[in-house]
Order: structure tokens, then sequence, then C-alpha cells
């Protein structure tokens, strides 16, 4: 198994380690229903440094990248992030990201570490097809794994951004980058230059727990030293167990449940972020809609878990792609996947262990607005 | 902990009689992790060994409990569903089911508290 720079920090700390794909990684330290609180009331933090970088620059990038994927990435403004879908050809989904603009034609892909070496092959791939698709365009494009040259830690909660101010001067930042941080808008970064370090750390504003929150990507030999800070402060360590709950409350997908090579980003509730009026590699996902997603809250003590049974007005209708038991509302919720006939219903029935229960259908998210 | 006896399962069990009391040890609670849910099979159920006697769900996991002896069901602890969490705290107090054993010979097969913490030390391994 591999180790993100904060391995120590966790062992140390007494978290229960798990294998998440390939890496060694913290799945809770005080227990799940703390760290959820946590993050709901006042500071998390977690080690997200498994997931991936890849940079992808030069010229034509930009409009490389527009194709990729399903929204463009040029016409934002320099320190705008573009979440996005990876598609196949057939529509299929590879992974989801957030691009990042490092500069001119020069971005940043962040994806889920378990799609990471898929996600390499599947772009460079791509930009054979793209070539021979386009040949009057001419890129010069570099793809980079800069994975190994980041640890990553997300800070989230209500309090992060005082949390992050606090932390402020020992992470590098001066006054003017302080009065940045303050003003950073959602889904939007800054870079931190850093003293003996020729990488830059990025914060962004974003994050996977539907809080308020911030995301440090920093040069991987600075990542425990930066993790101390926030520990010492009294922040919450968080690991992947709470983090994979909060996420569902939030109503956020996760790929290989509401999108996967079988389920399209249309199919996975995403068609916000699918612009159908641009070109790009998998848009025939559009003719190839077949279900659609609910989200559904239990009206009793049955929790819904991931493949159980979903029926509507007595007939199977779909299954369950990702199902907890919140903490936040005392409730099972899940995400279901249904057949696109499915009669449109306030009620539902969960076929748990063998009883058929019922859940009410709302709109997402399940905690927050 | 006197006298109780212990299933591979991680289910402990209070022989009274012919009358045994099954809950969930603190090595399965500590596995589990915060439990939110419980639910045991209800009174009149006729179990084998290994059966399902019950089910606990953790934030992210369902589990079930299984029968170390067979019997029928004659006890089941109705309120276990609604402090679930007592299970974390007091796992060696918070019974799921009494059973009427239809053979206490069954019992010879189930680990003392010396070999079932062997057992765990080698499972945690």
């Amino acid at each position: 198994m591999k180790k993100t720079p904060l391995f120590d920090r966790h062992v140390a700390l007494g978290a229960r380690m798990v294998d998440y794909a390939g890496w060694n990684m913290p799945v809770q330290y005080a227990g799940i229903k703390e760290e959820i609180a946590a993050v709901r009331k006042k500071t998390g933090i977690f080690d997200v440094s498994h997931m991936g970088e890849i940079r992808v620059s030069g010229q034509g990038a930009g409009e490389f990248l527009n194709w990729l994927l399903t929204r463009r990435v040029t016409g934002k403004k320099p320190d705008q992030i573009t979440y996005a879908i990876l598609s196949a050809a057939d529509g299929g989904t590879v992974d989801d990201l957030l691009v990042y603009t490092m500069g001119e034609e020069d971005y940043m892909l962040v994806v889920n570490a378990a799609n990471k070496d898929k996600d390499l092959v599947h772009i460079r791939e791509s930009l054979n097809s793209y070539q021979t698709a386009f040949k009057d365009r001419q890129p010069a494009i570099a793809i980079v794994d800069e994975s190994d040259l980041y640890g990553q830690i997300a800070v989230q909660g209500p309090g992060s951004l005082d949390c992050m101010l606090e932390a402020a001067g020992r992470l590098g930042l001066d006054k003017e980058q302080e009065e940045k941080l303050k003003g950073l808008k959602r889904f939007h970064e800054m870079t931190v230059e850093l003293e003996g370090e020729d990488r830059n750390m990025i914060i962004s504003r974003t994050g996977y727990t539907g809080e308020n929150g911030y995301e440090l990507y920093v040069p991987a030999s600075r990542t425990a030293a930066f993790w101390d800070i926030f520990i010492e402060a009294g922040v919450e360590p968080c690991g992947l167990g709470s983090r994979d709950t909060l996420r569902l409350e939030a109503g956020m997908p996760l790929y290989g449940h509401e999108m996967s090579p079988d389920i399209n980003a249309l199919e996975g509730g995403m068609s916000f972020f699918v612009d159908l009026d641009h070109e790009f590699q998998g848009m025939v996902m559009k003719d190839k809609v077949t279900r659609r997603q609910l989200a559904l809250v239990s009206d009793t003590k049955a929790i819904p878990r991931e493949g159980y049974e979903v029926h509507v007005q007595g007939k199977k209708a779909g299954v369950i792609t990702s199902g907890t038991f919140s903490p936040t509302l005392d409730k099972g919720i899940a995400f279901a996947l249904v057949d696109l006939d499915t009669p449109e219903a306030e009620k539902v029935e969960v076929l748990v262990r063998k009883n058929l229960q019922p859940f009410s259908v709302v709109q997402p998210p399940f905690v927050g607005k | 902990m006197e006298g109780l006896k212990f299933s591979k399962t991680h289910e402990w069990v209070k022989v009274e009689g012919d009358e045994a009391t099954v809950g969930l040890t603190d090595f399965a609670q500590k596995e589990l992790g915060d439990i939110v849910y419980a639910e045991p099979e209800p009174v009149g159920t006729h179990v084998e060994v290994e059966d399902i006697i019950g089910t606990v769900e953790s934030v992210k996991a369902a589990s079930d409990l299984f029968a170390p002896v067979s019997g029928e069901i004659v006890e089941a602890n109705e309120e276990i569903g609604d402090e679930p969490e007592m299970i974390n705290q007091a796992p060696w107090d918070t019974w799921f089911v009494k059973i009427r054993m239809a053979d206490p010979s069954e019992l010879d097969e189930l680990l003392d508290k010396d070999a079932y913490d062997a057992f765990c030390e080698e499972e945690g391994a």
C-alpha cells in the first residue's frame, strides 16, 4: 500500500487504517459520529493526499479540455475552478474531477485516487482521438502526473475560515494574502509561495462536505508540518468514513456509485455540469438516458444501503447507489437510480432485508441548502 | 463476564437454566464503531446454530448477529432499537435475545473467555 506524507501522523493519532484504492488511509480517529459533528458544527481536517493531480498544459490545452470534459474550462476567470465529468466516447463516466487554471494554457486536473492511473491512460488516448478528429488543430500538449509532488489537506466546517486565518502566518501567507483568503469566493483559488519550495501551495475554497471549507495542495514535504498546525489548534482529524457520510448528506455524488462506466453523467444527476451546447467526447450520453436519480429519506428507523431494491407503486423501479445513516438528520438517506419511466411519486419503498420500508423522495442536498 | 461463553462471530452467551441470553462482545462493538440501529428477531422465532437472531448497523454498514445455540427466541429486547448506542457503551449489559435451548450440549462448542480472547488476538492481527 502507498503512504501519504501524513501516514505517521494518523498512526500516532490512533487512527483505524484501511486499504483505500491501494493507499494506507485513516477511516476514523475518534469515531465517525464525532467526526461528522465536528465538521457540521466547528472544523475538521482530512488527509486527501491520495487524490491525483494531472497537469495538462501547452498550446491548445484549453480547447482540448473543452472537448474532453462535459463543460468548458476556457472562458473562465483565471482563479476559477470548474467541476466536470470525464466521459468515455460511449458516454459512460470515467471520473469526475476539478479543473484548476494554473496559467495560460496550463491546467491541473484533480481526480479520484482510485481512478488516477486509468484517467491518465484515458486522457492520453483521448488526445490521440482528438488530434485525429481535428486535423486542423495542432495542439502541443504535455500530460504529466504530478500527484507525488503534492500532499493535500481539506479543512472543512463553519469554523474553517477562522481556522485558516489563525494559521495563515504559519502557513506562509502574508497580510495581503490573508485579505485575499478572506475574500476568496467558492470554487476559486489562490497560490502562496513557500520559502524554500520551488512549487507554490494552492488554496481553493472547495470541499466534499457541504460546509464552507478550503483545500490545501501542499508541496509534499511540507504537508506534515502544516497538518500539525491544525491539530495543535484543536481541529478534529476526520477520516474516510466520515467523509463519505458527509458528502452524501451534502448531496454530492461518488464515482463508482452515482456515476460509472455504466451510469453516464446525465443519469447520475449531473445535468447541471453537462453543457450539451458544446462538442465533447461522450456527448452521445444525451441519447442514452434510460434512468434518473432520486434522493430518498427514510420514514422509519430502517437504513438504506447500496444495492437495496427501490419499489415505486408496487413495482421494482431501481436500486440504491449510495445509502447511509445520517447522524446529522438521525435518519437513513440515499441516492437511488430508477428507470426513466418510473412514475413521479412522493413516497417509495426500499427493500431492507426482507421488508419493504417507506421512504420519502426529497430534493438534495439532505443537509444544508 | 464470569461464566460467559463466546461464539466465533462475537456473541456472548449467559446461561440460566435452559435459557441462553445473547449479546454482542466488546470486541464486536469496537469493530463496528458507533452503532445507530439494532433490531432483534421476533419472539417465537425458531433458530438453528448460526441463524440470524438480530441486526446491528453502524453509520456505514449492516451486520447480523448469529445464534450461538439452537432453540426458540422466548424474549427479545425491544428497547435496544431506541438506544442502540448502549451496545457500544455497555456491551456486556446490553442483551439482544433469550433463547430457550433445544440442545444445551451445543454450549460445549462455544469458547470460554481465554479461548475467545486468544481468538480475538488472532483476528486482530
